[in-house]
C-alpha cells in the first residue's frame, strides 16, 4: 500500500475497542516459514557451551588463559541468545531495546564483576 | 517376591521417615485422601475439577488456585514452626531428636518463603493486576498457568519429601558442605534443589509474564505515571524477579550436579569452591528479600488511600524510591557472609550499601504517614494491617542497619537476632501486607466481605502474638543463642525468654485458626458485595462487578488521570451504562491441559531424578518434551467470546442500558 497509515489517536482507538489499532505501539515482526536462523543459533549455542566444558575437561590451556577464553565464549553466548532467540532486531526498533540492553549489561556485569572481587580473597588462601 | 522390592522399601521408606509421628501423619493423610476421592465421586466433581479449574488459563481462577496453595502452605510452615517452638521450649526432653529438628527448621524457611509467600504474591498479582489496568488478561495467559502448575507440582515434590524418602535437612539456604554427598547422603537435599529449580521456572515466568503485561497491557491512556501503586510495585518485583532467579537456577544446579553426577564446583576436594555457592545464593537472596517486600508496598500504597479517603502522598517519590530500592538491592548481597572474611574494603563497601536502602525505605513510610494526615481514616481490617506494618515494619528496618555494620555483625550473624530481625521485616512487611491484600481485595475475588469483626480477632491475636513471640529472640540473640539450635542447659539463663516466645508462638497459632475460621464463615454467610465497590475504591478493578466475568471488560476503559475510577466517580461516570451497540466480540484464550499435564511431568522427572530412578525420570523428560511440542504447535489457542453472550451477561448485571 502506498498510502501511509495514520496512526489513530487514543479515543479512536477506544471507539473502536481495538488497542492494537494504536500503531505507533504496533511490533514488527519477521516471519518465515522455517526457523532456519533459530535452528543455527541452537546448534551454536550447543557448540559454545560443549566448547567450554572440554576446555574445561581437557586442561588444554593453562588457567589464566583458560579464564579468558572460557568468558569470551560466554560473551558470544550471550549475544548470540539475544540476537537470536530474544529477536532484538524485532518489535518496535533497535532504539527502543538500548535501554533495557544498557541496564542488563550494567547489571550483569556489576553481577560477574563484584563476585570475582569479592572471591578474590581466595586466591591468597588456595 | 520379587528382590528390588525390599530395596525400593529401604530407599523410599527408611527409618527416617518412620517417627511415629510421621506415621500418624502418614495415616491421617491417607484417610483424607481416600475420602476426598471418595467426595468427589459421589458428587460427580471430577470433569467440574478438570474444565474449570485444572485446564483454566483464566488469571482470575489462577489467582484463587494460588491462594489456596499459599494457605495451606501457611498451615504446613505454621505447624513447623509450632514444633520447633516446642522443642525449644522443653530444651532437655526430646521432643524432637536432633536430626528431625533440621529436618524441621530447613521445610520451615523453605516453605515459607518459596511455598506460602511467593504463591501469595502471585495470588494478588493475578487476581487485580489486569483489572487494575484495564486488560482482559495478562500477556500470556497460557504461560501464567505453566507458571502456576509449575509451581504447585515443584510444592508437591518438596512436600512429600517427609514422607517419602525424608526431607531436607541443610537450612533454607543449603550450604555446601551441609548439602555434599559426602555428608549428607539421602534424598532429601535432591528433594530441596528439584523442587526449586522446578517452581524457580515458573516463578521467572511469572516474572516475564507481568513485566510485559505491565510495560505493555495496559488500557489506553494509562500512562506510567497514572498507574495505580500496586501496578509499579509489580512491574519492578517482576524486574527484580528475572534478574534474581537465575543466579538460585545456577547455584542449584550445580549442588545438584555435585550430588548426583559426581562434579565438585562446591566440594572442598578436587578444586571446587564452597563459597562460591554462598555468593551466588545471596546474589539471589538479597533481591529475594525484596521480591518479597515490594508488592506488599504496593499493597499498603492503595489500602492507605481507599482508607484515608486521599490521594496517595507523593506519587512521584515514591515510585523513584521504589525503582531506587531495586536498583540498591542488587548491590548489598555480601552481607549475608560479612564473616566469611572477603576483607575490609568488600565488607566496607557493602556494609555502606545496605545501609543506603535504609533511606528510600524510610521515604516511602514518611509518604504513608503522610497520606493518611488529615484523612478520614476508616479501620477496616486491611487498614488495620496498614497500621501495625509501620511500626513493625520500622524496627525491623532499624535492626536491619544494626545488622549491616560490620563488626557488630561479627557479633550478631547467625544468631537469635539475625532470626528476630528477618521476622521482622517478614512477619511485619510481608505477611501483614499479604493480609490487609486478602482483605481488600477478598470482595472482589469472591463476591462477599471477609467478616469484619471476625477479622480483627484474628488481626488482634497476629500483632500481638508476633510482638511476644519476637522481641524475647532480639534479646536471646544478644545472650549469644545461635540459630538452628534445638538445645541447651538450663543454666545459660535463655530457657525463661524462650518460654515466652513459645507462647507468643502458640498465640499466632490461635490467629491463625481465627483467619480460617473467619475466611470459612464469610465463605458461607458472609455478607454479598453487591456494588462491586464496596470500599468506596480509587482504582479500576472497583469499576467492575464482584466477582468479575469471564472477560473482565466488557469494553476497555480509557483512562485520563491517576486513581482512574475514583476521578470518574467524580464526574459521575461509571463503567456499568454500556450501549448494546458498544459491545463487540472478544479475543478470549482457550483453556489447555498442558500447562497441568507439563507440571505434572516436570514432577515425575524430579523424582526420578530424587531417587536416581533414571527410567522415571526419561520418561518425565519425555513428557516435557511432548507438552512443548503440542503447546508449540497448537494454533488454536483463542476463540471467540461473542458479542451477544456478553451483552447478556452484562444485562444480568444490569450494566447494560436500554
Ligand atoms: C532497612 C532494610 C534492611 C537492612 C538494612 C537489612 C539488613 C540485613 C542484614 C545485614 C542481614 C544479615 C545479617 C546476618 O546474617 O548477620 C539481613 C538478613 C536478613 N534479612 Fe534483612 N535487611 C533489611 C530489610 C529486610 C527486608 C525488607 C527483608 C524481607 C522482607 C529482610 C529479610 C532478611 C532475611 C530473610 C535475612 C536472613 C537470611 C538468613 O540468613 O537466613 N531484610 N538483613
Ligand atoms: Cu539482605
Amino acid at each position: 500500500m502506498s498510502q501511509v497509515e495514520q496512526p489513530l489517536t487514543i479515543d479512536e482507538a477506544y471507539n473502536q475497542d481495538n488497542d492494537r489499532a494504536l500503531k505507533f505501539l504496533r511490533p514488527r515482526f519477521h516471519e518465515e516459514k522455517f526457523p532456519t536462523i533459530q535452528i543455527l543459533g541452537y546448534i551454536g549455542s550447543l557448540i559454545l557451551t560443549f566448547g567450554a566444558y572440554f576446555l574445561v575437561m581437557d586442561h588444554v590451556l593453562p588457567p589464566v588463559s583458560l579464564l579468558a577464553v572460557i568468558l569470551a565464549l560466554a560473551v558470544m553466548q550471550g549475544a548470540l541468545q539475544i540476537g537470536v532467540f530474544m529477536h532484538v532486531r524485532e518489535g518496535r526498533g533497535l532504539a527502543w531495546q538500548i535501554v533495557p540492553l544498557y541496564l542488563v549489561f550494567l547489571i550483569a556485569m556489576g553481577m560477574v564483576g563484584m563476585s570475582i572481587w569479592i572471591m578474590l580473597f581466595k586466591s591468597g588462601v588456595s | 517376591m520379587p528382590s528390588f522390592l525390599p530395596y525400593l522399601y529401604h530407599t523410599l521408606f527408611p527409618p527416617t521417615v518412620r517417627y511415629p509421628d510421621i506415621l500418624l501423619i502418614d495415616f491421617g493423610l491417607i484417610m483424607a485422601g481416600i475420602g476426598l476421592l471418595g467426595f468427589m465421586t459421589k458428587t460427580r466433581r471430577w470433569g467440574w475439577l478438570w474444565r474449570e479449574w485444572l485446564t483454566t488459563v483464566d488469571h482470575k481462577k489462577i489467582a484463587v488456585m494460588y491462594l489456596i496453595a499459599a494457605i495451606v502452605m501457611l498451615f504446613r510452615g505454621g505447624i513447623d514452626a509450632e514444633m520447633l517452638r516446642a522443642q525449644l521450649a522443653l530444651p532437655t526432653t526430646k521432643f524432637m531428636p536432633a536430626a528431625q529438628y533440621d529436618e524441621v527448621f530447613t521445610t520451615h524457611g523453605t516453605i515459607m518463603i518459596f511455598f506460602m509467600a511467593m504463591p501469595f504474591i502471585f495470588a494478588l498479582f493475578n487476581a487485580v493486576v489486569p483489572l487494575m489496568i484495564g486488560a482482559r488478561d495478562v500477556a500470556f495467559p497460557r504461560i501464567n498457568a505453566m507458571s502456576y502448575w509449575l509451581f504447585a507440582f515443584g510444592a508437591i515434590l518438596f512436600n512429600i519429601s517427609f514422607v517419602i524418602g525424608g526431607s531436607p535437612n541443610a537450612g533454607w539456604t543449603a550450604y555446601p558442605p551441609y548439602t555434599g554427598l559426602a555428608f549428607n547422603p539421602g534424598p532429601g537435599e535432591n528433594y530441596y534443589f528439584l523442587a526449586l529449580i522446578i517452581a524457580g521456572m515458573g516463578t521467572t515466568m511469572t516474572g516475564v509474564n507481568f513485566l510485559v503485561t505491565t510495560v505493555r497491557m495496559r488500557a489506553p491512556g494509562m500512562t506510567l505515571m497514572r498507574m495505580p501503586m500496586f501496578v509499579w510495585s509489580t512491574m519492578i518485583t517482576s524486574a527484580l524477579i528475572l534478574f534474581a532467579f537465575p543466579p538460585l537456577t545456577v547455584a542449584l544446579a550445580m549442588s545438584l550436579f555435585d550430588r548426583l553426577f559426581g562434579s565438585s564446583f562446591f566440594t572442598l576436594t578436587r578444586g571446587g569452591m564452597p563459597m562460591m555457592y554462598v555468593n551466588l545464593f545471596w546474589l539471589f537472596g538479597h533481591p529475594e528479600v525484596y521480591i518479597l517486600v515490594i508488592p506488599l508496598f504496593g499493597v499498603f500504597s492503595e489500602v492507605v488511600s481507599t482508607f484515608s479517603k486521599k490521594q496517595l502522598f507523593g506519587y512521584p517519590v515514591m515510585v523513584v524510591s521504589m525503582l531506587a530500592i531495586m536498583f540498591l538491592s542488587y548491590g548489598t548481597w555480601v552481607h549475608h557472609f560479612f564473616t566469611m572474611g572477603a576483607g575490609p574494603a568488600v565488607n566496607a563497601f557493602f556494609g555502606l550499601s545496605t545501609m543506603l536502602i535504609a533511606i528510600p525505605t524510610g521515604v516511602k513510610i514518611f509518604n504513608w504517614i503522610f497520606t493518611m494526615w488529615g484523612g478520614r481514616i476508616q479501620l477496616t481490617v486491611a487498614m488495620l494491617y496498614q497500621l501495625a506494618f509501620i511500626p513493625t515494619f520500622v524496627i525491623g528496618g532499624a535492626s536491619g542497619v544494626m545488622l549491616a555494620v560490620v563488626p557488630a555483625d561479627y557479633q550478631f550473624h547467625n544468631s537469635y537476632f539475625l532470626i528476630a530481625h528477618f521476622h521482622n521485616v517478614i512477619i511485619g512487611g510481608t505477611l501483614f501486607g499479604l493480609l490487609s491484600g486478602l482483605y481488600y481485595w477478598w470482595p472482589k475475588m469472591f463476591g462477599m466481605k471477609l467478616n469484619e469483626r471476625q477479622g480483627k480477632v484474628a488481626f488482634w491475636l497476629f500483632f500481638i502474638g508476633f510482638w511476644i513471640t519476637f522481641t524475647p529472640q532480639y534479646l536471646l540473640g544478644l545472650k549469644g543463642m545461635t540459630r538452628r539450635l534445638y538445645t541447651y542447659p538450663i543454666g545459660m539463663g535463655w530457657h525463661e525468654l524462650n518460654v515466652i516466645s513459645t507462647f507468643g508462638a502458640l498465640i499466632m497459632g490461635a490467629a491463625f485458626v481465627a483467619l480460617v475460621y473467619n475466611i470459612v464463615w464469610s465463605l458461607l454467610y458472609g455478607e454479598k458485595d453487591l456494588t462491586g465497590d464496596p470500599w468506596n475504591g480509587r482504582t479500576l478493578e472497583w469499576a467492575l462487578p464482584s466477582p468479575v466475568p469471564e472477560y473482565n471488560f466488557a469494553r476497555i476503559p480509557v483512562v485520563h488521570e491517576r486513581d482512574a475510577w475514583w476521578a470518574m466517580k467524580q464526574r459521575g461516570q461509571s463503567l456499568a451504562d454500556l450501549k448494546p451497540e458498544d459491545v463487540r466480540d472478544v479475543e478470549m484464550p482457550r483453556n489447555t491441559p498442558i500447562p497441568f499435564l507439563l507440571g505434572a511431568s516436570f514432577f515425575v522427572v524430579g523424582f526420578g531424578m530424587t531417587f536416581k530412578f533414571w527410567p522415571i525420570a526419561i520418561m518425565g523428560f519425555v513428557g516435557v518434551i511432548l507438552c512443548i511440542l503440542f503447546s508449540g504447535f497448537d494454533y488454536e489457542d483463542h476463540h471467540h467470546l461473542k458479542a451477544d453472550v456478553i451483552r447478556s451477561t452484562e444485562a444480568s448485571l444490569g450494566r447494560l442500558q436500554g
